[in-house]
């Protein structure tokens, strides 16, 4: 019986602070709800239940109820200041009037600000300053984008290392799925770890072309510091992808 | 340099602070004229005020937090109402400003506030959808109005500096057809 009377008082404490936060985002109007009678409910509420729950859940309800008091004392200055003009009686008005006579009382109310977008002397000397200092344009390249037989032969060799590249990403995979089979969780830190900065460096630019995928989850425990890899072997979408910035320095990490 | 010379240079400073936008929006604050003016700075923009009135413009001091004028936005704004020509001059449609005009007087009828769909409605009747949903979305662009993630629309920043609410309110009540006519006709 407790339980239920409890469970009821609950409902209501929750339905007054949803109508208390329907007033306050849709901007309506805060005095459709009695303050005083709320208040009253409150009470007679609270000498019914001595739960903790239930006093933490008024304590809500009592904050809620100040917000909109507040917004009342806030809706009567607007009104004041609005010469107390229903805003019923403003939509009536401006169904009735017609575009241009709208516009005619908006002008009378109306003073546009007067600003000019501009260059200063100081953005123009370091434009030709900028542009002194750029090497001059080589002869194939001197009117437009024209391929020459060295662009051809460098877009080749970058093709080939993109190849290099995905093999390389491919086998840091299956090497990072047989420590995950044989030991569970892999420390990103020592998983990156294998020799020099340059080989680390490069350990790391690879398996974060794994992360970007979907091919390896990463679990960082801010509280330790630790970051670990999870990898699978199918690729999984990401619905809400973040960002991870690591830091590697020098020698150590 | 004498007196007068440095007061000229001054007052160049301030016409040019105020008139030509170094930030994201319009205006300086009062501690940038104080910097770069000194601390007499109200009286330098005292005098560029009387200048700019006789050519219809006017120094705005918009205060942001408490009367601080340190802490208060400088704009140079009209100082008299446009008329429906200068408007047009200015590549304002009539129909961007009636739907500018009918958005601000919803929300500042309405304590500043007011769903999108509600808005949206009362626009439709005026003017096709897409058109008013253009309108609108230019508005919020240049600052009048702000949408909430809530879907809600909110009196913006630009509408604070440029626009009278009060005076909106009482003109769109006292504005008469006739009264319209006749103004078009003196144009």
């Amino acid at each position: 019986m407790i339980e239920k009377r409890f469970r009821v008082s609950r409902e209501e404490l929750e339905k007054i602070i949803q109508i208390c936060e329907n007033i306050e985002k849709r901007g309506l109007n805060p005095f459709t709800i009695n303050v005083r009678d709320i208040l009253s409910k409150l009470r007679r509420m609270l000498e019914e239940n001595l739960d903790l729950d239930y006093y933490v859940l008024d304590a809500e309800t009592m904050y809620k109820i100040t917000t909109l008091i507040a917004l009342q004392h806030r809706w009567l200055r607007e009104k004041a200041q609005a010469l107390f003009v229903d805003a019923q009686m403003i939509e009536t008005r401006l169904l009735a009037l017609d575009k241009k006579s709208i516009v005619r009382a908006f002008l009378k109310a109306w003073r546009p600000i007067i600003s000019l977008e501009h260059i200063t002397l100081q953005r123009l000397r370091q434009g030709a300053e900028h542009f002194l200092s750029l090497p001059p344009r080589g002869e194939e390249r001197s009117w437009g984008w024209k391929v020459s037989q060295k662009d051809v032969e460098f877009l080749k060799t970058s093709l080939e290392s993109e190849e290099e590249l995905s093999q390389k990403v491919k086998s840091l995979h299956e090497e990072l799925l047989r420590e995950y089979e044989a030991g569970g969780e892999v420390d990103y830190w020592s998983f990156i770890n294998r020799g020099g900065f340059e080989k680390n460096f490069e350990r790391a630019y690879l398996l974060s072309f794994l992360i970007t995928e979907g091919y390896v989850d990463v679990k960082r425990n801010p509280l330790k510091g630790e970051i670990k890899l999870i990898p699978r072997r199918e690729k999984a979408e990401r619905k809400q992808p973040v960002s991870l910035v690591i830091v590697m320095r020098g020698e150590d990490k | 340099m004498s007196n007068e010379d440095t007061f000229s240079r001054k007052l160049m400073t301030a016409a040019a602070m105020l008139l030509f936008k170094s930030h994201r929006k319009p205006g300086v604050k009062g501690w940038e004229l104080k910097h770069r003016l000194g601390k007499n700075y109200m009286k330098i923009i005292d005098a560029l005020n009387s200048y700019l009135k006789r050519i219809g413009l006017e120094v705005k001091t918009v205060f942001e937090e408490g009367e601080d004028l340190d802490k208060a936005r400088f704009y140079v704004t009209f100082a008299h109402p446009l008329t429906l020509s200068d408007l047009v001059t200015a590549g304002w449609s009539i129909d961007e400003v009636a739907v500018l005009a009918v958005t601000l007087s919803i929300l500042a009828s309405r304590g500043g506030k007011a769903p999108a769909k509600e808005v949206l409605e009362i626009l439709q009747t005026k003017l096709p959808r897409w058109r008013a949903e253009a309108h609108l979305e230019r508005a919020i662009r240049r600052g009048y109005i702000e949408k909430t993630e809530e879907d809600m629309l909110v009196i913006g920043w630009r509408t604070k500096v440029e626009i009278d609410q009060k005076e909106l309110l009482k003109s769109l009540l006292e504005m008469k057809p006739e009264e319209a006519a006749e103004e078009d006709s003196k144009e």
